[in-house]
């Protein structure tokens, strides 16, 4: 075939081209999860511990007294607490790419770095909304559901919430160079944001340095954007959501370039200088 | 000729070290040539190459490919550049043509489809008579592991060029192979360069693989050390050698020393010369000679010569 018939087939147009660029690593992620029985074991076990023995016995023993569903908010904080968590681990993949020397066939091509990271983060969300259904099946055995409406509200913001959490993550993963120490800080990272941003324990009468950490979380934001849509209309609204859903999402916007800049960078930089 | 590459007291200091990896090194490469970066272990070979390829950060200096800056250009330079790296960049757990197809699709050749039957024809076609070229079609849709590291670097070749890149960058690229793969390796990239013109820039162990090259650059401890055809190394690096004997030795070696000619015996009568053909010398010679052989040094006498004279590590 010649160069010429080719490369008619070249891409023209640099946005086609870079969201071409972000499927394909994107794609890479999801066959990579198909041919992986570990990690779909593992996607579909984590909802079984999270949400069917961490949340069952929570809300068996601590939920009294809050004057709203524990297992409803529970729910909703698991999901998300699932997509952040899983999201994480995937992006973390970014430092076995490094040790098997993958990332250099990605640093190599005519893209954008952001492309790059945002189709990783985005192949990553793949095992996230595994694991978000997961939850909801786990969910639904414990007697806890969603409305059709309310799950679709969650669906489609599923992959601005997956963004959120990637983006966080590259930050770190941008300073990190061994298997090791990436294990580590999925757990530096996954670990406060499910404690302190209100996923299982509400964070309406936090104070001092923990008041901080949750404001500064962007899981904070995340769960409560997803808890303002599936509480819209009810009596526990008031109870359950802090901010107004329109400062949530600004603020969840903003944290989200912030991160993503401060991560990509981080990566282009660490790959360059190695 | 125009300049393809073009470096210019190229600077690589890396954190933590405390001498540059490279220092201040400059360099043209024409276009189409066949261009060797020769050097021992450590000497900076790669530092430069992944410079040139936008992997790692010069500290300073001018670097142009193509035409493009590397560092304020990095995206067009990336266009028009196929590497293959010293260690393989495959991802083991895709099959060999899943690794050509991620690579395809992100040079924007193609728009990603889930499977290869559902890619263009174009592409399908494009890589099974590259795979047959290289002879790995068997096992294009065998898992990377599964392959030996012969088809691994012969797959690399195949995604490196896939782009149609004008240049190609080949950093060790035959190392771990045997015989028979370095050959049909070798057979296909001096295929690809007269039908495309592409410019190959190579960095090898293996000296003779840069015996055809168009220039020869030895770079060691960091520096350029010297340049020039393959021809010109010889000369300027060693002597040629003329092989003699005679039933009359001692008439034949009277002779030579009349000429101002040294001469060993190592068997036969060894004459080095220099500034002077052989046809010359042999014109003057009166006695019968029963042995008459001209021995041509090689590249890899000439770059084991240099090393030796400046003290450098033979690779």
């Amino acid at each position: 075939m010649s160069e010429l018939v080719l490369g008619q087939f070249r891409k023209k147009s640099r946005l086609t081209r870079e969201l071409n660029a972000i499927i394909t690593i994107m794609a890479r992620d999801i066959t990579l999860f198909f041919k992986s029985p570990g990690t779909i074991i593992m996607s579909l076990a984590m909802p079984v511990v999270m949400m069917g023995m961490l949340g069952g016995s929570l809300a068996q023993n601590m939920a009294g007294g809050l004057g709203f569903n524990f297992g409803q908010f529970m729910l909703v904080g698991m999901i998300v607490n699932m997509l952040f968590m899983t999201t994480t681990m995937g992006v973390t993949s970014l430092v076995e790419d490094r040790t098997t020397d993958f990332t250099q066939e990605m640093m190599i091509s005519p893209i954008s770095r952001y492309s790059i990271v945002i189709g990783k983060i985005f192949g990553s969300s793949f095992g996230a909304i595994v694991g978000m259904a997961g939850t909801l099946v786990v969910g639904l055995f414990m007697g806890y559901t969603l409305s059709a409406g309310q799950l679709l509200a969650l669906l489609a913001l599923s992959p601005l919430m997956c963004l959120s959490a990637g983006a966080l993550a590259m930050i770190v993963i941008g300073l990190i160079k061994s298997n090791r120490m990436a294990n580590l800080a999925v757990m530096l990272i996954t670990m406060p944001q499910m404690f302190l941003s209100g996923a299982i324990i509400p964070i309406n009468n936090s104070s001092g340095i923990l008041f901080v950490i949750s404001r500064i979380l962007p899981m904070t934001y995340c769960l409560d954007l997803a808890r303002a849509v599936v509480y819209a209309g009810t009596p526990e609204y008031d109870s359950v959501v802090l901010f107004n859903p329109a400062i949530t999402l600004t603020v969840i916007a903003a944290i989200t370039v912030v991160c993503l800049v401060t991560g990509t960078f981080f990566f282009a930089r660490s790959e360059k200088n190695r | 000729m125009e300049s393809i590459i073009s470096v210019n007291k190229l600077i690589k200091q890396y954190e933590k070290a405390r001498t540059p990896a490279v220092k201040g090194v400059s360099f043209d490469v024409n276009e189409g040539d066949f261009f060797a970066f020769l050097g021992p272990n450590g000497a900076g070979k790669t530092t430069t190459i992944s410079i040139l390829t936008t992997t790692l950060s010069k500290t300073s200096g001018q670097v142009s490919i193509a035409g493009f800056d590397v560092e304020k250009e990095a995206k067009h330079v990336r266009e028009n550049v196929g590497i293959i790296f010293q260690q393989p960049s495959l991802d083991p757990q895709l099959s060999a043509e899943e690794n050509i197809r991620f690579h395809a699709c992100l040079y924007g050749m193609f728009s990603y489809r889930p499977s290869f039957r559902m890619m263009p024809a174009a592409y399908r076609s494009r890589v099974m008579e590259l795979a047959e070229i290289v002879g790995i079609q068997d096992a294009l849709f065998k898992p990377i592991k599964k392959l030996s590291g012969g088809m691994q670097r012969k797959l690399e070749i195949i995604r490196s060029l896939i782009h149609t890149p004008k240049i190609l960058f080949l950093d060790e690229p035959t190392q771990g192979l045997d015989a028979i793969s370095r050959r049909s390796l070798w057979d296909y990239i001096n295929n690809i360069r007269k039908q495309n013109g592409t410019t190959v820039f190579l960095t090898t162990h293996y000296i003779d693989e840069a015996e055809h090259v168009d220039k020869v650059c030895i770079i060691n401890h960091g520096q350029i050390a010297i340049s020039g055809s393959p021809e010109e190394m010889k000369q300027s690096l060693l002597k040629q050698e003329l092989i003699l004997d005679a039933p009359d030795r001692g008439r034949l070696i009277r002779e030579l020393s009349g000429m101002g000619l040294f001469h060993r015996i190592d068997g036969h009568i060894i004459v080095p010369y220099q500034g002077m053909t052989a046809q010359n010398i042999i014109a003057c010679l009166q006695t019968q000679l029963t042995v008459l052989k001209i021995q041509e040094p090689s590249l890899e006498d000439a770059y084991v010569e240099y090393l030796l004279r400046t003290g450098g590590d033979a690779a």
